[in-house]
């Protein structure tokens, strides 16, 4: 056997082995890829048959449909956009885990920020006042007090007065 | 201890009342437009079923008809129920242009051709192959049933057992033109 072809078929046969690797690892990271899709895509959409559960939490039947349903549509390639919009078509905007922000919706996504700066104008109203208040009384107190205490010593003064007379 | 003055309690009065009125409007406002199922008044979805005698089903074939589709599996109390009600619509409307299919989901096959035997009736009875229609109709449970018009809209969907009145009332509604669809 010549040596030359020994060390050819050597290298041929490392080469289709490194590419059989290089495929299979490929394979298998686009097939993770599109379990992640999956699962991204399942845990937007609440589960219609569950008690607050996701489509990517629940066991039941239907959500497992569901996942079968994202999986297929994936693999003809449609978009997160296009998935989101036949499960929508087909149970309505509640299917969705975060309502979109449109019409009465906006105001699920604005009133906790709304209760939020009104909240926070309140308490600083209501420590601003309570101090203003607090400041007031002590400067009342400041200056009224010698007063009283100065009438108080007076009358003494003039109750011993009359009574050394 | 004076927060806020006689002008700013009306504002936060207001600003409350204000809140108060929108969240009305959320729960209560626009009833008039409340559907049963988003696919109400819009083309239902097309499907390719086989029936427990073999044959494909599919909707576009059924076209000029008034559908009822009937989502069942064995395992439903309430399925049972209504079958009674079903078979005996369907002796009633059998000849009117109305086409009963019932469609077994989330079930083993020997549990609906067991199920099939006592409460199946003469209508057709089918499976998706596919396990699709059911996410496709937006069925959140069984019994669930749909009324598909002549001209091939859902017109109305029923969650639960039906009854020979109920079905009267949505069939003959799916027979009336609709002028209002969307």
């Amino acid at each position: 056997m010549n040596p030359n072809n020994a060390y050819n078929k050597f290298i041929l046969h490392t080469l289709l082995i490194t590419f059989f690797i290089i495929a299979a690892v490929l394979d298998a990271s686009a097939a993770k890829s599109i379990d992640d899709q999956v699962k991204e895509i399942a845990y937007l959409l609440m589960c219609p048959v569950c008690q607050g559960q996701s489509v990517g939490e629940s066991n039941s039947n239907l959500a497992h449909d569901m996942r079968d349903i994202i999986r297929k549509q994936l693999e003809e390639g449609k978009s997160k956009e296009e998935i989101l919009a036949y499960f929508v078509n087909s149970y309505g905007e509640s299917i969705l885990a975060s309502p979109p922000p449109k019409g009465i919706n906006w105001l699920l996504w604005l009133l906790p920020g709304v209760a939020i700066v009104f909240g926070g104008l309140g308490i600083i109203l209501f420590l601003y006042k309570s101090q203003s208040n607090k400041n007031d009384d002590k400067h009342t107190s400041e200056n009224t007090r010698p007063e009283v205490d100065n009438d108080y010593i007076k009358r003494i003064e003039e109750e011993l007065e009359k009574g050394d007379s | 201890m004076k927060i806020l003055s006689t002008s700013g309690k009306v504002i936060v009065l207001i600003g409350i009342l204000g809140l108060i009125s929108l969240m009305g409007y959320a729960i209560f406002g626009n009833r008039v437009n409340i559907k049963t199922s988003p696919l109400v008044g819009n083309k239902a979805p097309e499907f390719t079923l086989k029936t427990f005698d073999g044959k494909d089903l599919k909707l576009s074939d059924l076209k000029g008809k008034t559908v009822l589709l009937n989502f069942w599996a064995s395992w439903c109390m309430p399925c049972r129920q209504e079958a009674g009600a079903l078979e005996r619509s369907w002796q009633k409307y059998k000849d009117k242009d109305v086409v009963f299919i019932g469609v077994n989901v989330w079930d083993e096959n020997s549990n609906a051709l067991s199920y099939l035997k006592k409460f199946g009736g003469g209508y057709p009875h089918a499976t998706d192959p596919d396990e699709e229609i059911q996410v496709d109709y937006g069925v959140g449970g069984v019994p669930e049933t749909y009324f598909i018009d002549p001209s091939g809209n859902v017109r109305d969907k029923f969650t639960g057992p039906l009854t020979e009145q109920i079905i009267d009332y949505f069939v003959l509604r799916a027979q009336v033109p609709n002028n209002n669809e969307s």
